[in-house]
């Protein structure tokens, strides 16, 4: 077999689960299981990391039934070995999160050998959480752009839904190095054109952009016309200037003349190739409400255990581990330090468990906001 | 105030803690008691602490250091954290030698070894001789021209510090690590098994525990001594027991051991564990719980692992001079520097913590 046929392989099956998710194709339990378990057992030969899990765990994959079988690997992993089935010659992207506290040098790194799979998850996805039926729509960002930010996960994404409503966005965040700026006035300016032209926008943004955005906001109108929605993503890991999320969805449902269900918080990680949305469009929770997000069919969130990481029971909290299927190359099951709980109607996000080392790319926006002027 | 003054209140500090070591005088008798219902330690680990690792034995060197190391004031507030069970000592012979009149405020959750002291000093004729006075608050009241000694944790320390009047001078010991650097020539079982007792005392929590073993050589010899610090801390565990472990605390191990796993090995003990990183492209600080990131290093390569750690590096433990060692020294400077073995029984010289203050670097092989 050539050197990444088996990859290749893979990333088609997961591909056509995905296509099929798209025409409306229900994604059964049991092939989501036998689809993780032979990207694992690919894995568990390819990348050293997965491999030592399974041996230190006693896993045995081949007999596995079940995706809750396969050892997680810690997000922190991520950036102290590399994680991936492929030499660093076949890499085409590495996305890396923030620096911690720890510095540049201990970033995690989810080196990519192809990001066709990443791309089509994404779009999938976030077509049908964000902007359902659209193909045309004004996108107002509030990240730096991918040719600024290269190995930032999230610019990629963004990036390819701007591509994929028409390539009309106005990116209102400016990276040079470790210091970004945002163009407060240009955001004003983006909203009063779409108000002119009646246009509903697509707002996409950092939780830390937002903050900067609505601490500078003064007496400018950002009101958008109806139809506009917002897509917030990252927490504040506990980092000054802290606001909840609730107060921030309010924030950004008053600025943005947009109803709070149009307030979508989006989950996603460097070390993932899929995201969890606020579902369906946050209808019906209040202001009160922990949001609840929804992984697509592809992804299954579990909260564990913290002294055993074992599964919990539905409701409990617990860690989350995601078993994403479109992590091809890397890791096909991540251990998160994020607490959760997740039942029938979604995943509640219930911040990070104690001493964990902060991270995000939220994080990485407000140390760059932080470095420089504005 | 007189030098005299100055060394003798010390010397009643240390005619107390040498009480308190022999587990037959009364005092000794019932700091054990109450340190193994505070603590957290087993019973074994409070004897430990006390009998090995109290520092009653002082040369006329380390005194006249130790004299020489603090400042001068009337009045002298300590807050106290509940780290290590035996670091009240050497915080109370530091503020008897800068003044008379010295104010204790001890940790709520571990206060035993302050609480006797503080009581037998102020019984003590031959200390208020010396002019000494000593009492024990809840919260310090400061005033110009004093000096407040704070251990815990940085934040803590910036809270104190914040709240403080003019004219009030801090002394600060806040929190860190020790570092072991295992050298190319090293013996790995007579080295691990120095640094067992290094690891043990404490349980690990004290600011000069080791946490982090640094192997030179490749990943195999980081293996190697993995293995054989395992097997050593295995022994030691089994005549001194860690104390109990709670959830919070089980935590933080179940998550450094899964990472250890990923990352190369992770050998679990009843009372301990080691991780090993033989390829380790930054460093793991483990949870203090008898728990040491062993990993391969040079002295090529030993500024990035370090560079993120490195002002929170308290000492280093080596058996001698190294390239490895030489390499650590000249990044971490003011850390005190210790045999492997030793790491854990600083001379009573002054401040345990010489990160801050002009100290200049003790090497002791």
């Amino acid at each position: 077999m050539l050197p990444h046929a088996e990859s290749d392989a893979l990333h088609a099956r997961v591909q056509e689960l995905i296509e099929a998710y798209v025409r409306g194709v229900a994604i059964a339990p049991t092939d989501f299981d036998a689809l993780a378990l032979s990207i694992a057992r690919f894995q568990a030969e390819r990348v050293p990391a997965l491999g030592r899990l399974v041996r230190a765990r006693g896993a045995f994959l081949v007999q596995a039934a079940s995706a809750d079988e396969i050892p997680a690997v810690p997000c922190d992993a991520f950036r102290l070995t590399r994680i991936a089935a492929h030499d660093a010659a076949s890499d085409t992207r590495v996305f890396r999160t923030s620096g911690t506290t720890q510095g540049g040098a201990a970033r995690g790194e989810h080196p990519m050998r192809t990001t066709a799979t990443y791309e089509r998850a994404a779009l999938a996805f976030g077509e049908a959480m964000l902007f359902p039926g659209q193909t045309n729509m004004r996108c107002l960002v509030l990240a730096p752009r991918e040719r600024d930010a290269p190995d930032s996960s999230l610019s990629f994404m963004i990036e390819r839904f701007v591509e994929r409503l028409g390539d009309r966005g106005d990116f209102h965040v400016r990276a040079n190095g470790d210091v970004a700026t945002i163009d407060d006035d240009g955001v004003a300016r983006s909203a009063a054109e779409a108000r002119r032209e009646g246009e509903p926008v697509l707002v996409m943004g950092t939780s830390f952009a937002f903050v900067h955005l609505l601490d500078a906001r003064g007496s400018r109108d950002l009101s958008l016309p109806a139809g506009s929605r917002v897509m917030q993503t990252g927490g504040f890991k506990g980092r000054s200037r802290e606001v909840s999320a609730a107060a921030l969805r309010e924030a950004l449902a008053e600025a943005f003349g947009a109803p709070l269900s149009d307030v979508v918080g989006e989950y996603g990680m460097t070390e993932l190739s899929s995201q969890l949305y606020e579902g369906p469009r946050a209808i019906g929770l209040s202001s009160n409400d922990l949001p609840r997000y929804v992984a697509p069919p592809w992804m299954r969130v579990t909260a564990v255990s913290p002294t055993t990481l074992a599964p919990l029971p539905p409701g409990e909290v617990g860690l989350a581990r995601i078993v994403d299927l479109a992590n091809v190359d890397s890791a096909i099951a991540v251990q998160t330090s994020d607490r959760v709980r997740v039942t029938e109607s979604g995943v509640e996000l219930l911040g990070r468990e104690k001493g964990a080392t902060p991270r995000g790319c939220s994080l990485a926006m407000d140390d760059m906001l932080g470095a420089g002027p504005r | 105030m007189s030098e005299a003054d100055r060394r003798g209140r010390v010397e009643r500090v240390l005619a107390m803690a040498r009480r308190v070591a022999e587990a037959s005088d009364p005092l000794g008798a019932e700091v054990r008691e109450r340190l193994y219902a505070t603590s957290g330690l087993s019973r074994e680990g409070v004897e430990l602490a006390l009998s090995r690792h109290l520092e009653v034995r002082v040369s006329e060197a380390d005194l006249s250091s130790l004299l020489a190391s603090t400042g001068k004031a009337e009045r002298c507030h300590v807050v106290l954290s509940a780290n290590v069970c035996t670091g009240a000592l050497r915080a109370i012979a530091l503020a008897a030698a800068t003044a008379p009149r010295i104010a204790l405020c001890p940790s709520r959750r571990d206060s035993a070894l302050c609480d006797v002291i503080a009581r037998e000093l102020a019984r003590d004729p031959a200390f208020a001789q010396f002019g000494g006075e000593v009492s024990q608050v809840a919260q310090i009241e400061t005033s110009s021209g004093d000096e407040v000694f704070v251990y815990g944790r940085d934040e803590t320390i910036e809270a104190i510090g914040a709240a403080l009047p003019e004219g009030v001078t801090l002394r600060a010991h806040g929190s860190g690590f020790g570092l072991a650097l295992i050298r190319d020539e090293d013996d790995l079982a007579v080295a691990a098994e120095a640094l067992a007792s290094d690891v043990v005392p404490f349980d690990q929590r004290g600011c000069l525990s080791p946490r982090v073993a640094l192997v030179e050589g490749d990943d195999e010899r980081a293996e190697a001594f993995a293995v054989a610090l395992h097997e050593a801390l295995a022994q030691l565990g089994f005549r001194v027991p860690r104390g109990p472990i709670d959830d919070d605390r089980l935590r933080a191990i179940v998550a450094y051991a899964s990472l250890a796993e990923s990352i190369g090995a992770y050998f679990a003990g009843a009372s301990h564990g080691v991780g090993l990183d033989a390829s380790p492209r930054a460093l793991v600080l483990p949870p203090a719980e008898r728990i040491v990131h062993v990993a391969a290093a040079s002295a090529t390569s030993l500024a990035a692992l370090l560079g993120p750690f490195a002002s929170s590096v308290t000492t280093l433990g080596a058996s001698g001079p190294s390239p490895l060692v030489d390499a650590a020294l000249s990044l971490v400077p003011r850390a005190r520097a210790a045999r492997l073995g030793a790491m854990q029984r600083p001379p009573l010289d002054g401040p345990v913590d010489r990160r801050a203050g002009d100290f200049l670097p003790r090497l002791v092989w």
